[in-house]
């Protein structure tokens, strides 16, 4: 389940109000996640939850939901 | 050369580095591959490279091996000489003995971009049988997870498309024959490949070139940039653009030089991967777009440049997008502490319809500046500035060889020196129109001369590209036409039919231009701000993004003389408004 946090800081990163972001949720359905904006997000999840990805595990990310996963498990889903 | 990879030259080396432009204009292409995997079937073709895993390393030897297997494979499901066949393949090793092996048979490869997930099934449909109708596709050479998107378009009374083809899992198959196959006979003059000048989905206009047309080209633009076996070629370029194809595809191949070559999504999900591959690979050229410098140099972070060294690089050309001086400065600011050199930073002029490179800017030598005045050069004039800071604008470079521009007015008569003018040129390796395209082929080409749109003037030998003559908007080095977003924008409902106007805006942090929209609508309150994201996803559906949208209520929009909503008289009203708020 994505976690609100984690919903927040994509919508501020995109200046959406609101989007229903759910597990399946793919860049492309929501508005404003296109390819060039998709490393700005990730820099963003980076910063607020103070973790870092490698490029191996951000090429392989689909969804939201595989989003949440690879934080959760450099988090320990603190 | 070493198995891990190419050691630098040393100084010695360099100063006797050999040039590799015995490229023979009046041959094949498969033939001059052919003969250089003849001459050193071990060397170095091309590194594939991808996020995880040890790259792919094809040598000259094994990649002809391998084409002449997709070539057998290919004849034997009906590809003939002749045939067009168009290439939707995402970064895969086989795509290179794929495309050769369809070139072998004397076929024309297209390669067409693999839809973004974003991008709708009817619409990529809709495009791709608008481009078989204008580009005369025969073949479509795909993954098997796109057969069932494209099974619709195969075979109907309007589409020129017979069948699907798959052959890169059969090239996973033990070889049975991989001996090298011998070109369809032909001539130099024969058509080579097709490519599409870039724009939105279905309308980009068809190039077909020789094999003259390349060999030539790629022999002076070879010298242009002082190409030698030393050089190493590293590139995340989409092979359906043309800086991708022939400066860093067919340059490296023909001439003999390695290609390192990544993946476009891989590489803009995680920028650093170029450096990363120029640094172990020992790359010394690579060509990139101008929003490129800005998102490596803002989106990169140290601790991941750990151990990447730049200084094997001897040249970056900036290409595809009006050449930004801010951005140069970033990323020489950002990248010197690891090796980057400030005469590394090149650009050149080039399009689809000459091959490829008009200009360049030299060796060794860093792209030159000038500032000018603002407001002169808004009034077509060069001059330096009378008050405060005046722009930069950065050379790309002198003529190619074999090239020759004019700088021309409105009735393309031209302009003496020190004005801006619409940039129109000639060259021994010009397109001679486009491909079922007559009425476009008449816009752009009149006796001997392709007018580009492009606006620009020429300094002490140096030419400069300031902007567009036509409202096209280039967002990260996509051409985006205005009336596309227009025509999807105005199908929204809540949305006034016809009183929308889009233009591009320039984002100095992205490097690029923005997308803006500017749409009258009666709604209001929170309606008016759904119908914000409503736009927004009307972009989506033509895979392009629109990043600002203005609602504004009935009759705000200023008309032009022809009494359609003004794309320039709006973009100015809306940027001067949100600048006072």
């Amino acid at each position: 389940m994505v976690a609100d946090k984690l919903e927040k800081v994509i919508l501020a990163e995109l200046g959406l109000e609101d989007w229903d972001i759910v597990d399946d949720t793919a860049a492309g359905a929501v508005p404003g996640w296109d390819s060039l904006n998709h490393v700005r997000i990730i820099t963003a999840v980076e910063d607020e939850f103070q973790v870092r990805f490698r490029a191996s595990e951000i090429v392989r990310l689909r969804n939201v939901g595989q989003l949440q996963a690879l934080l959760d498990g450099k988090t320990g889903a603190r | 050369m070493s198995p891990r990879g190419p050691q630098l030259p040393s100084t010695d080396q360099r100063a006797m580095k050999r040039p590799v432009f015995d490229v023979d204009a009046a041959s094949l292409v498969w033939d001059r591959l052919r003969s250089l995997a003849d001459a050193a079937p071990e060397a170095e073709a091309i590194v594939h490279v991808t996020a995880e895993g040890a790259p792919h390393r094809w040598t000259r030897g094994a990649l002809i091996r391998a084409a002449s297997r997709a070539a057998r494979w290919l004849d034997a499901h009906g590809v003939r000489k002749g045939d067009v066949c168009a290439l939707i393949v995402r970064h895969h090793p086989d795509f290179y003995p794929t495309y050769l092996g369809i070139s072998a048979l004397g076929a024309l490869p297209s390669v067409l971009a693999y839809p973004n997930a974003r991008l709708h099934p009817d619409k990529f449909r809709e495009g791709l049988q608008g481009m078989a109708r204008r580009s005369g596709l025969d073949h479509v050479v795909t993954e098997r997870d796109l057969a069932e998107v494209i099974a619709p378009v195969i075979g109907g009374s309007d589409s020129t498309i017979r069948q699907v083809l798959h052959p890169l899992e059969a090239l996973d198959l033990p070889a049975v024959d991989d001996a090298p196959v011998e070109h369809a006979p032909g001539r130099a003059d024969d058509a080579c490949l097709l490519q599409h000048s870039s724009g939105t989905t279905g309308l980009q206009k068809p190039v077909v070139l020789s094999h003259r047309a390349i060999l030539e080209h790629v022999r002076r633009y070879g010298e242009a940039i002082a190409l030698s076996e030393h050089d190493r070629v590293a590139s995340w370029l989409p092979l359906y653009h043309d800086m991708g194809l022939i400066a860093a595809f067919y340059l490296p191949l023909v001439c003999g030089v390695p290609l390192v070559q990544l993946s476009p999504m891989e590489w803009v999900a995680a920028p650093v991967l170029l450096l990363q591959a120029i640094s172990r690979e020992r790359a010394t050229l690579c060509w990139l777009p101008n929003f490129a410098y800005n998102l490596m140099a803002d989106r990169i972070r140290e601790d991941d440049l750990e151990g990447v060294s730049l200084d094997s690089v001897r040249m970056l050309v900036n290409c595809s997008e009006p050449v930004r001086a801010d951005s140069h400065e970033r990323f020489r600011v950002r990248f010197s502490r690891h090796g980057l050199r400030p005469e590394a930073l090149g650009a050149c002029y080039a399009m689809a319809e000459t091959t490829y490179a008009v200009t360049q800017t030299t060796p060794g030598r860093e792209a030159r500046t000038i500032v000018v005045d603002r407001e002169a050069l808004a009034a077509g004039h060069v001059a330096p500035p009378r008050n405060g800071a005046g722009r930069i604008c950065v050379s790309s470079g002198r003529l190619v060889s074999g090239c020759r521009v004019r700088i021309v007015d409105d009735r393309r008569e031209e302009l003496p020196p020190g004005r801006v003018g619409e940039i129109a040129m000639s060259s021994v390796s010009m397109f001679d129109g486009y491909r079922n395209y007559p009425e476009k082929t008449a816009e752009v080409l009149q006796h001997g001369w392709y007018y580009s749109g492009d606006l620009g003037f020429v300094h002490e030998g140096e030419h400069y590209v300031i902007g567009r003559k036509k409202d096209l908007v280039i967002v990260a080095g996509n051409n985006v036409f205005p009336e596309d977003v227009e025509d999807a924008v105005g199908r929204v409902p809540g949305i006034i039919p016809g009183r929308v106007v889009a233009f591009g805006a320039d984002d100095e942090r992205t490097g690029t231009e923005v997308l803006c929209v500017v749409a009258e609508t009666q709604a209001e309150g929170d309606v008016k701000k759904l119908l914000g994201v409503a736009v927004q996803q009307a972009g989506m559906k033509i895979d392009v993004t629109i990043t600002r949208v203005y609602l504004v209520p009935p009759r705000w929009l200023i008309k032009s003389s022809s009494g359609k909503p003004s794309r320039a008289a709006n973009k100015a009203r809306v940027l001067e408004q949100a600048s006072v708020a």
